[in-house]
C-alpha cells in the first residue's frame, strides 16, 4: 500500500514536469502544425542557466553555505526570462521565414537549431562539456509523511508550480483575448489576420510562453535531479523532450488539456513500471503506451480526427 | 486490353538479358576494381572513409524509397539497421565459434568467413525486413507527424531492449553449451558488441550499393515505382486511381528496411566501429533523415551526393573539430533556407539540365 | 424508367450523415450503358459527397451501390476504381511533380499484371507491359491534346490542361463509368465548347457511360440525356433537361443561388 501510494505520487510529480515540457510542444504544433525539436534544448538551456546562475551567485560552492531561500526564485526567473528570448528569437530568425514552407523543411530547420543549441552549449565559453551537480537550491528534505510516503520538498513544489503554471496558462488561453486569438490562429491562420488577428505577434508569444514553460521544467528537472545536469550534447536530454513529445501526442496534440492528461499519464506508466515490472525498460513502456494509443485512437485521447478535404 | 498489347510488345531474350543483367554485373566489377585498384593506392584512412561513404549511402538510398519515393515521413531508420547489425553480428560472431572455434576471421576473399558473413548479411536485411513490416503496419491508420513518431518510438524501444542483452560470451566452452536463446540475447548490452570479426570491405560494400542503386532505380522507372511515387504526390488521388496504397506503403517500408539492415551488418563487420545500441539511436536517424532532405526527396542521386557529402565533411572540418557540428548544424538551417527542395530536388542529377516548359500560368 | 436491372451503375437510396448534419439522403440514381447524365444542384447540396460515396472515399450508411451487379459500397476506393469505376476531382488532384505522361501512366497501373519482381528483375514481361503502357498513355495524351506536354510537371500546365490531364488520367484506369466533377470549371466559352465535343467523342470511342457535376448549366443542358437535381442531400427533380428548366422545385432551390438553371447563363 505504501508502495502504492509512493509510487502515485512520485508518478505525478514527474508526471507534472512532463507536462509542461508537453505544453510546449503542443502549443507549437497547435498553431503551426510542426514539431518543434529543438524544444528539448530550449529545456537543456533552461536548466544550464539555472546552473550558470547558481554559480555566479556562489550558491554552487561545493560545501559552503546553505543558499538562501530566495535562490530558487531567482534561479527560476532567470532562466524563465533567457529561454523566453531564446524562444522568440529562433521563431524570429529560423521559423518564420519558413511560414510557407512544406513542414518537413521546417522540422529538419529545427533538427538543426537543436544541433546548433546543443553544440553551442558545449563551447567552454558558455556550459563546457562536462557534467555537473547542480546545488540544493531548495532544501532536500521530507516535509511531512502520511502513511509511510514521504512527500518531499522538492516534490511538492515541482507539483505546485507546474499546477500554478498551468492554470495561468489554461486561463490565458481560455479566458483572454490574447488566448482567443492564439485559438483563432491555430484554427485558421489566414482567417485569423483577415480578423485582424497580428498573427505574428501571436506566434511570437506561442513561443514565449512554451519556452519559459519549458525553461521553468528544466530548473524543476535539475531541483529533482540535482546530479542530473549532463552536458548540453548529451542525449539524455533529447530522450527527455521525446518522451514528453510523446506525452503531448497521447494526450491529443495541439490540445493544451491532452498535454497535460498525457504527461501525467507518461509520469505514472513510468513510475509504476519502474517499481513494479522493471526499472531498466522505462522508455519501453512509454513508446508501448504510445503506440497502443495511436492505434486505438489515432489523434490521441483527447484529439479531434480531422479528415482531409476531398 | 493492356495485357494482350503487353504480349505483342514484349521484346526478345536476347534484347532482354542484356538489360537486365548488365547492371548487376557492372556494379561488381566496379566494387571489385575499387577493392583492387583503388584501396592499396589510397591506403587504410581512405579505405576506411571508403566504406563510410558507402554505408551511409545505402541508408540514405533506402531511406528515400520511404521518406522520398513514397512520401510517408519515417526518422527511425537507424533502428532496422541496428536489426541488421546485431542478427548478422550474432550469426558471424557464434557462428564463427561455432564452426572454426574462434571468432578471428576465417579464409580469404569468398572463403568460408566470408560466405558466413553473406549469409549474415541476408539474415539481418531479412530479420530487419520483417521489423520494416511490423513498424510499415502502423502506416494504415497513421499519417505524418504521427507516423514519424511511430518509428522514432520503434528506434527508441529496440534500443532500451538490446542494452537489457547479456555480455558477450567469449569462451568456446560456454558458447557450445549455450542455448540458441541465450546466444541471441548475449549481445553485449550497453557496452556494445564487441568481438565481430572485420569482414566488411570496399567490395562488398559497394556490392550490395550496386544492388541496392539498381533496385531503387528500376523502381524508380517502373509501373510498380510510379505507384510509390503517387502516393507521395496526393495520396487521396493515387486510391482513386486504383493504387492499393497500403500495400505499397508496407512495401516501402519492408523493402527500405531490407537494405538498412544489410548496412547495418557491413556497420557491424567494418574496422574501427563498435556497434552499440547508443550509436544507433535517433541521433543516427536524424543524420540520415538529413541526408535525404539535403539531397532532395526522391532523388537517388542526390541522396547519394549528400550521404558522400555529409561523410566527408566533418572529417574536412575535423582540424576544427570543436566548431564542426556548430559548422554542421548552421549549414542545415541555411539550406532549408535557400535551397528548401534540396540540392536536386526531386530530380536526378542528369535531369538537372534538362529544359521544362511552361511556366506556371494560373489562373485564379 | 429504365429497368435496373439493365443499369451499369445503379445506386439505389444511399445516405450519409456527419454528426447529425444528414448530408445525403436517399440517393438513387440508375445509369443505363452508354447514358450521360449530369447531377446539378446549388453550391453545398451533397453532389461532390455523393462522388465520395460512389468512389468509396466515404461509405454509406444506406443503401447500396452496384456497379455491373457487383456491389460498390463499403469497398476501398482502389478497389472501386479497380472494378471499373473512375473519377475527377472538382479541386484538381494531380500528382503535381510527376510528369503529364507519369499522371496518365501511374492510372494504368491498375491495370497492369506484372509486379514488384518483375520491375526488378526486368524481364521480358516487364519490358512488354512498359510498352504497353507507354502506348496507352500517349494515345489518351494525343486524345486530349496533350502530347506536346507530356514531358512537362503537372502542376506547370495551365489550368484547362490540367482539367484536361484529370480526365484523361481517369480514363487510363480502363473505367465502364466515368464520373467528372466539375470538368469546365475555370475554362472559358471556347475551351467549355471544346470539352463538351471532347465528353463526347470519349464515351463514343471508349463505350463509356457518364456521370457529370457542373455548374455551367450552358453545358449541362446541352450534353446530358438526364438530370438529377439534389439540394440539401434530398433528390428534388429528375427528368429530360428540358423537364428539368421547367420544374418549379428546382427553381425554387436556385432562387438567390448564383447559378440559376438558366440555359443562357455561364457558369463562374
Amino acid at each position: 500500500m505504501t508502495k502504492l501510494l509512493q509510487t502515485l505520487f512520485d508518478g505525478v510529480a514527474v508526471g507534472s514536469l512532463y507536462a509542461l515540457i508537453a505544453l510546449g510542444y503542443t502549443m507549437v504544433y497547435g498553431i503551426l502544425q510542426f514539431s518543434n525539436f529543438a524544444h528539448s534544448d530550449i529545456f537543456m538551456t533552461g536548466a544550464w542557466i539555472a546552473y550558470v546562475v547558481s554559480a555566479a551567485a556562489g550558491w554552487a560552492v561545493i560545501g559552503g553555505d546553505t543558499p538562501p531561500l530566495y535562490s530558487g526564485l531567482v534561479a527560476l526567473l532567470a532562466s524563465m526570462a533567457f529561454c523566453g528570448l531564446l524562444g522568440f528569437g529562433i521563431e524570429r530568425l529560423a521559423y518564420r521565414p519558413l511560414r510557407k514552407a512544406p513542414r518537413l523543411n521546417v522540422l529538419i530547420t529545427a533538427i538543426g537549431i537543436s544541433l546548433f543549441l546543443e553544440n553551442i552549449g558545449q563551447r567552454k565559453e558558455l556550459f563546457g562539456t562536462q557534467p555537473q551537480k547542480m546545488p540544493q537550491l531548495l532544501p532536500d528534505t521530507t516535509l511531512f509523511t502520511v502513511a509511510d510516503v514521504n512527500f518531499r520538498i522538492v516534490d511538492l513544489t515541482v507539483i505546485a508550480v507546474a499546477l500554478v503554471l498551468m492554470g495561468v496558462l489554461q486561463w490565458l488561453v481560455f479566458r483572454t483575448r490574447l488566448g482567443r486569438a492564439m485559438r483563432a490562429v491555430s484554427y485558421n491562420i489566414p482567417v485569423a489576420s483577415l480578423m485582424g488577428i497580428n498573427v505574428d505577434r501571436v506566434i511570437s508569444i506561442t513561443f514565449v510562453i512554451g519556452s519559459t514553460l519549458a525553461a521553468a521544467a528544466g530548473f524543476l528537472y535539475v531541483m529533482k535531479y540535482p546530479g542530473a545536469l549532463k552536458q548540453p550534447a548529451d542525449s539524455t536530454w533529447i530522450l527527455l523532450g521525446l518522451k514528453c513529445f510523446v506525452a503531448a501526442v497521447i494526450g491529443g496534440i495541439g490540445n493544451v488539456r491532452g498535454a497535460m492528461l498525457g504527461g501525467v499519464l507518461i509520469g505514472l506508466m513510468e513510475m509504476f513500471g519502474a517499481a513494479y515490472l522493471s526499472p531498466h525498460m522505462r522508455d519501453i513502456y512509454v513508446f508501448s503506451l504510445l503506440i497502443i494509443v495511436l492505434l486505438v485512437r489515432p489523434a490521441g485521447l483527447l484529439g479531434k480526427a480531422t479528415v482531409e478535404k476531398v | 486490353m493492356l495485357s494482350a498489347r503487353a504480349s505483342a510488345l514484349r521484346p526478345g531474350l536476347a534484347w532482354v538479358l542484356p538489360r537486365a543483367v548488365g547492371p548487376l554485373v557492372a556494379g561488381v566489377v566496379v566494387a571489385f576494381l575499387l577493392q583492387l585498384v583503388v584501396v592499396p593506392i589510397l591506403g587504410p584512412f581512405y579505405e576506411k572513409l571508403m566504406m563510410d561513404i558507402g554505408i551511409n549511402c545505402l541508408l540514405a538510398v533506402s531511406l528515400n524509397l520511404v521518406n522520398g519515393f513514397t512520401g510517408q515521413f519515417s526518422i527511425g531508420h537507424a533502428g532496422f539497421m541496428a536489426v541488421g547489425g546485431y542478427v548478422a553480428g550474432a550469426v558471424t560472431y557464434y557462428g564463427s565459434f561455432v564452426l572454426w572455434g574462434s571468432a578471428a576471421v576465417h579464409g580469404g576473399f569468398l572463403g568460408g568467413g566470408d560466405l558466413l558473413f553473406l549469409l549474415g548479411c541476408v539474415v539481418g536485411g531479412l530479420f530487419a525486413a520483417g521489423a520494416g513490416y511490423l513498424v510499415g503496419l502502423p502506416s494504415l491508420r497513421l499519417r505524418g507527424d504521427y507516423l514519424a513518431i511511430v518509428t522514432l518510438g520503434f528506434g527508441e524501444i529496440l534500443r532500451v531492449l538490446l542494452q537489457q542483452t547479456g555480455d558477450v560470451i567469449f569462451v568456446p566452452a560456454q558458447i557450445e553449451q549455450a542455448s540458441a536463446f541465450t546466444l541471441a540475447t548475449s549481445l553485449g548490452g550497453a557496452l556494445g558488441f564487441s568481438g565481430i570479426p572485420f569482414y566488411t570491405t570496399v567490395f562488398w560494400v559497394y556490392v550490395m550499393l550496386g544492388l541496392l542503386l539498381v533496385v531503387a532505380y528500376r523502381l524508380k522507372e517502373s509501373s510498380e515505382g510510379r505507384a510509390f511515387l503517387s502516393i507521395r504526390e496526393n495520396e487521396i488521388a493515387a486510391e482513386a486511381m486504383g493504387i492499393d496504397t497500403t500495400k505499397y506503403k508496407v512495401r516501402a517500408f519492408v523493402l527500405a528496411a531490407f537494405f538498412a539492415g544489410i548496412a547495418g551488418a557491413l556497420f557491424a563487420h567494418e574496422t574501427g566501429t563498435t556497434l552499440n545500441p547508443r550509436e544507433l539511436g535517433f541521433q543516427k536517424s536524424f543524420d540520415i533523415v538529413i541526408m535525404v532532405v539535403l539531397g532532395g526527396m526522391g532523388s537517388i542521386s542526390g541522396a547519394l551526393l549528400a550521404a558522400g557529402l555529409l561523410t566527408i565533411l566533418p572529417e574536412l572540418l575535423r582540424e576544427f573539430s570543436d566548431w564542426r557540428l556548430v559548422v554542421y548544424a548552421v549549414t542545415l538551417i541555411v539550406m532549408m533556407r535557400v535551397r528548401p527542395q534540396g540540392l536536386f530536388g526531386i530530380r536526378e542529377i542528369w535531369e538537372l539540365g534538362r529544359p521544362r516548359r511552361g511556366a506556371q500560368e494560373k489562373r485564379p | 424508367m429504365t429497368q435496373p436491372n439493365a443499369a451499369i451503375l445503379d445506386v439505389q437510396a444511399i445516405s450519409i450523415s456527419f454528426g447529425g448534419l444528414k448530408a445525403v439522403t436517399d440517393f438513387s440514381l440508375s445509369l443505363p450503358p452508354g447514358a450521360l447524365q449530369g447531377l446539378i444542384g446549388p453550391n453545398g447540396a451533397g453532389k461532390t459527397t455523393v462522388f465520395n460515396l460512389l468512389t468509396g472515399v466515404y461509405t454509406p450508411q444506406t443503401g447500396e451501390i452496384l456497379l455491373a451487379g457487383e456491389r460498390l459500397n463499403g469497398q476501398k476506393p482502389n478497389r472501386i476504381a479497380a472494378s471499373g469505376l473512375a473519377r475527377t476531382f472538382q479541386n484538381i488532384r494531380l500528382f503535381g511533380d510527376l510528369t503529364v505522361l507519369d499522371n496518365v501512366r501511374v492510372a494504368c497501373h491498375v491495370r497492369a499484371e506484372t509486379g514488384f519482381a518483375a520491375a526488378i528483375l526486368r524481364t521480358r514481361a516487364h519490358y512488354g507491359e512498359e510498352a504497353a503502357i507507354r502506348e496507352r498513355a500517349h494515345r489518351l495524351l494525343e486524345i486530349f491534346g496533350l502530347s506536346h506536354r507530356a514531358t512537362d510537371l503537372a502542376r506547370n500546365l495551365p489550368y484547362g490542361d490540367q482539367r484536361r490531364l484529370e480526365i484523361a488520367r481517369a480514363l487510363a484506369t480502363g473505367p465502364k463509368v466515368l464520373l467528372l466533377d466539375e470538368p469546365a470549371a475555370g475554362m472559358n466559352p471556347q475551351e467549355k465548347m471544346a470539352l463538351a465535343d471532347l465528353i463526347a467523342f470519349v464515351r463514343r470511342e471508349f463505350g463509356l457511360t457518364i456521370l457529370l457535376i457542373e455548374h455551367d448549366m450552358g453545358l449541362v443542358m446541352r450534353i446530358c440525356e438526364r438530370i438529377t437535381v439534389i439540394d440539401h442531400g434530398v433528390t428534388i427533380a429528375r427528368g429530360t433537361p428540358a423537364e428539368i428548366q421547367a420544374d418549379p422545385a428546382v427553381i425554387e432551390a436556385y432562387l438567390g443561388a448564383p447559378d440559376p438553371p438558366d440555359a443562357s447563363a455561364e457558369g463562374p
